[in-house]
């Protein structure tokens, strides 16, 4: 098997720990640069070939330490923006660089051994586990499979500390994933992902199919973790007060596009679908509750959009210019940018 | 008397007991939610509610059922099928259960008004047209003429709350209306449901796990956990002085506005599995105030301080 | 893929238990066959030619006054052989082209799924004559011309399973850790995928055996004096109304023994709860 040589080629180099200190350090972990994945769809056999872009020019940064949230709805392109991030799929253009390194740039092989620094939480824990391992063989195959020691400890002790470091009972270890309930699983998740000390961690909708009191949990083991481990996360989610909770700054995405990136997660939005979202949202208290305001109109076809802005037909403030001319974006000095004609307050 | 009174259900289905002892009510014009988590059995209380239960080959055991003083437990099948869609009608989670897929959007809303209510073609047609302008559906008569597949997953389930609608019914019973929907489109859904519904004075059983939704739509608030009602209250109650440990660490799990880093914390352990319910108070081995009581017996369903709740403590506390 | 607790369900209800007990008589006869047949299935005795079932020869003689019991159970080996072998290679070669071209997709999937849909799309026994047509008969043109008769089946289950296992989030979680094709395929698709193959593959055996009668009934399969069930039936035709057990027996060993196949894999893929996967093909 390659792997095995590529791990024998790896032993004294870097150790893992060396990759994650406990101090965020300052900087950019992660560049994100035109970032564009097409998606070509023939319908049927007499009908024309049409193109999508379900991730369309995005540039971000991701602040080391920090967690950076992106949030949208369905379609907008937020999990593939962040398998493009983690180079699972091939982008159609744009470049994703992490610690410096343009990730485009990479052979098959180096890609798959600087994998080890880059981990992903998937949304559905029903199935990130194959359903015939245990979870102990769960655990060790990221480092089987990347040939990386088990420290001291040897494998068993490495195991442990995982299991210990996610809150699972080790009796667990011996465990298939039928028998363990979605909140168990979802750990298992996590520990699997930390298994080689990454120090960058995309979290894809981690808790969206867990009971609201089992997503809390889990919120607070990834808040518990990047503290422990100086982790730097990008949190996609549909849920802004989740995001607006637990993320240092906030990517808005809408049908493909960044439409607004807030430097706080604190701040006033300024593009008016960003605040379409948060007026949507219901806060837990009967004595604030809202009128919401009406959007008008539908979610255009990713297929067909308009020349404009995207969000023009169902925008309160938009003006013959929003749908003649699409906004760039654009922010002032605290790094606030917002991509609208017509930004609020 | 309440409009629809539940008390002390018990359905089995095999050899499990889902649902253990449910008891609400709902007023004439009253919104009440009905909240849980996975396999709490608010969707079965739903479909025991509708007369549902033969489909998924459930059975009531022990408990009484009425709604407008009708029996529901002793009515026969054909009893039931007029009720349903005229006086009780369901709007479900996923439209496409409810939406047939290769006839005519306006015919599916016409039917109902001509089924129930008598009307011929031309005044059902109407009727359904404006039905669906009182929804918001922009371009109705067009819409009329469409088929479900044409439509936006928002759009389909404003069809079905235009069909649930369509024979004047007395009791909606709304099981995760907009789960499966945009956060967008979901806050639109449910504003135009309460507002029809407020309108018109009808009840609404809103059945969800979203307690957004409940705070923004509900007057009163069932919470079940693990197929019993843990407390029975007020909205205000519920989020400001609930009255059992489980409601109010169930508010705590969501993030307000402004909630400080770090607090956020669940509540341990897992959802328990209708194969494997602790004994006692069923919320006992993840609870911060559990007592040795607890475990060793059921608590009933009792006044409170503020509202109905099934635990030993006299009062719960605000902060534990 | 099947945990002894399992096994003991399938044996323990009355379809599984009465298959398995026939299967495991037949596939003991033909292992076993030297010690089993009380005579050599080649000696000839034209005195004894056509000779009723009695104490001495319970199946009677055929034409050539040979044992017709002992026959059978030298054909239950001739059959069995065959029948596993090829189905064995078929399966081995089915899965690897199923596995690739699930897998990896474009053009390579693109020409397999084309030659296996043009299979698919006649008979295997009409494939299986074709093939014997060009390569001559024999047994071991018998074996492969079954083996390539059922080599679209297993190819078409195999892809499908791939495909479906393939999106699963733990084929992409593993792949995120850093693991090579190779590991994906060996340690997480096909040990998913292997379960409603295999027992395809055990329900494919029996219509083999059928297949090989057949070949053999056409004397295209096993070459005498070497029994085979189909050759033995075909030989019988000409004694059918002055010996009719010579045509019955291997008839009923065809039938108790492909009946007992498909009892068993019915009771496996009940007992296993495959049977939606074995039919989304």
């Amino acid at each position: 098997m390659p792997m095995s040589e590529a791990a024998m080629s790896d032993r004294g180099e870097t150790t893992p720990e060396s990759a994650s200190s406990a101090k965020p350090m300052a900087g950019d972990l992660a560049t994100i640069r035109g970032l564009t994945r097409e998606y070509v769809s023939s319908a049927g056999l007499f009908s024309m070939k049409r193109t999508m872009r379900a991730v369309n020019d995005v540039s971000l940064d991701v602040p080391r330490g920090k967690v950076t949230g992106v949030v949208g709805e369905s379609g907008c392109g937020k999990s593939t923006l962040a398998r493009l991030v983690l180079r699972l799929i091939d982008s159609t253009s744009g470049t994703v660089a992490v610690n410096g390194v343009d990730l485009g740039s990479l052979t098959a092989r180096e890609l798959r051994k600087l994998r080890r620094n880059m981990q992903m939480v998937f949304q559905d824990p029903y199935s990130a586990i194959d359903p015939r391992y245990t979870i102990r063989d769960a655990l060790l195959e990221p480092f089987q499979i990347q040939g990386v020691g088990f420290g001291a400890a040897g494998p068993v002790g490495a195991i442990d500390e995982l299991i210990a470091r996610v809150g699972l009972s080790p009796r667990l270890a011996g465990s298939y994933p039928h028998q363990l309930s979605g909140g168990q699983k979802q750990r298992v998740g996590i520990a699997r992902a930390l298994a080689l000390k990454p120090s960058f961690v995309v979290l894809d909708e981690p808790t969206a199919s867990l009971d609201v009191s089992i997503q809390a949990q889990i919120i607070g083991l990834l808040e518990q973790l990047k503290h422990e481990l100086g982790l730097t996360y990008l949190f996609i989610s549909h849920d802004l007060s989740l995001v607006r909770y637990f993320c240092d700054r906030i990517v808005v995405m809408y049908l493909g596009r960044v439409v607004e990136i807030l430097p706080d997660a604190r701040a006033r939005p300024r593009h008016h679908y960003s605040l379409a979202l948060m007026d949507s949202h219901f806060e837990p208290d009967p004595k604030r509750r809202k009128v919401v305001t009406r959007l008008a109109g539908e979610i255009p076809s990713p297929f067909d959009l308009p020349p404009g802005c995207a969000f023009a037909a169902r925008c309160p403030a938009a003006t013959g210019l929003c749908t003649r001319e699409r906004p760039l974006l654009t922010g002032d000095a605290a790094g606030h940018q917002a991509a609208c004609h017509h930004p609020a307050g | 008397m309440a409009f629809l009174s539940v008390r002390g259900l018990v359905v089995g289905i095999g050899r499990l007991t889902p649902l253990d002892g449910i008891s609400f009510e709902i007023g004439k014009g009253e919104i009440v939610g009905v909240v849980g988590e996975s396999g709490s059995g608010k969707s079965l209380t739903a479909m025991s509610v509708m007369g549902l239960l033969p489909l998924i080959g459930g059975k009531v055991k022990a408990g009484a059922m009425t709604f407008d003083g009708i029996d529901l437990l002793t009515l026969p099948p054909a009893g039931y099928r007029a009720l349903r869609g005229k006086r009780m009608a369901l709007i479900s989670q996923n439209p496409m259960t409810s939406l047939d897929p290769i006839i005519r959007i306006g015919a599916q809303i016409d039917q109902m008004s001509r089924l129930h209510l008598g009307f011929e073609a031309e005044a059902a047609k109407a009727r359904s047209i404006d039905l669906m302008e009182q929804l918001r559906i922009p371009d109705a008569a067009t819409i009329y003429g469409s088929y479900p597949h044409q439509l936006s997953g928002g759009m389909k389930q404003r069809i079905v709350i235009a069909m649930a609608l369509a024979a004047d019914p007395d009791l909606i019973i709304a099981d995760e209306p907009t789960t499966a929907l945009d956060v967008t489109i979901q806050a639109q859904i449910i504003q135009i449901m309460v507002e029809l519904v407020r309108e018109r004075g009808l009840s609404l059983m809103l059945v969800t796990h979203d307690m957004g939704v409940v705070a923004q739509a509900c007057d009163r608030v069932v919470v079940l956990y693990a197929g019993r009602v843990a407390e029975s209250n007020g909205a205000g109650g519920i989020f400001e002085a609930p009255s059992h440990p489980y409601t109010r660490e169930l508010v705590r799990c969501i993030p307000r506005e402004g909630q400080p880093p770090g607090s956020l914390k669940g509540i341990p352990g897992a959802v328990p599995s209708v194969m494997d319910y602790p004994s006692g108070c069923r919320f006992h081995p993840r609870c911060p105030e559990a007592m040795p009581i607890c475990e060793a017996s059921v608590p009933a369903l009792e006044r409170k301080t503020t509202g109905l709740a099934a635990c030993h403590l006299e009062t719960v506390h605000a902060h534990v | 893929m099947v945990s002894a607790a399992t096994l003991r369900n399938i044996l323990l209800t009355p379809r599984g238990g009465l298959s398995a007990l026939v299967l495991a008589t037949v596939i003991a006869a033909a292992v076993f066959a030297p010690f089993v047949a009380p005579y050599a299935y080649d000696i000839q005795s034209l005195r004894n030619a056509n000779l009723d079932p009695s104490w001495s020869n319970w199946m009677g003689t055929d034409e050539f006054g040979r044992d017709l019991f002992s026959r059978i159970i030298y054909g239950a080996r001739t059959s069995l052989t065959v029948a596993i072998t090829a189905i064995s290679i078929s399966v081995a070669v089915g899965m690897s082209l199923g596995a690739a071209a699930g897998y990896f997709g474009g053009a390579f999937d693109k020409a397999v799924t084309a030659v296996v849909d043009l299979t698919w799309s006649f008979p295997e026994i009409l494939i299986a004559l074709m093939l014997i047509a060009i390569i001559g008969p024999g047994l071991n043109s018998t074996m492969i011309a079954i083996a390539i008769a059922y080599l679209a089946q297993f190819t078409r289950l195999t892809r499908a399973q791939i495909m479906s296992l393939k999106n699963e989030t733990y084929v992409e979680a593993t792949a995120n850790l850093g693991a090579g094709h190779a590991h994906i395929i060996f340690r997480h698709l096909l040990p998913n995928a292997l379960t409603p193959v295999i027992v395809a593959g055990m329900l494919a055996t029996g219509d083999a055996i059928i297949l090989e009668a057949t070949l053999g009934f056409f004397g295209l399969g096993a070459q005498p004096p070497t029994p085979s069930w189909g050759a033995m039936m075909s030989s019988g035709t000409a004694q059918i109304f002055i010996a009719p057990w010579i045509i019955i027996f291997p008839g009923l060993a065809i039938a108790v023994t492909v009946i007992a196949i498909n009892l068993f894999g019915d009771a496996v893929i009940e007992a296993l709860d495959i049977r939606n996967r074995l039919r989304d093909v």
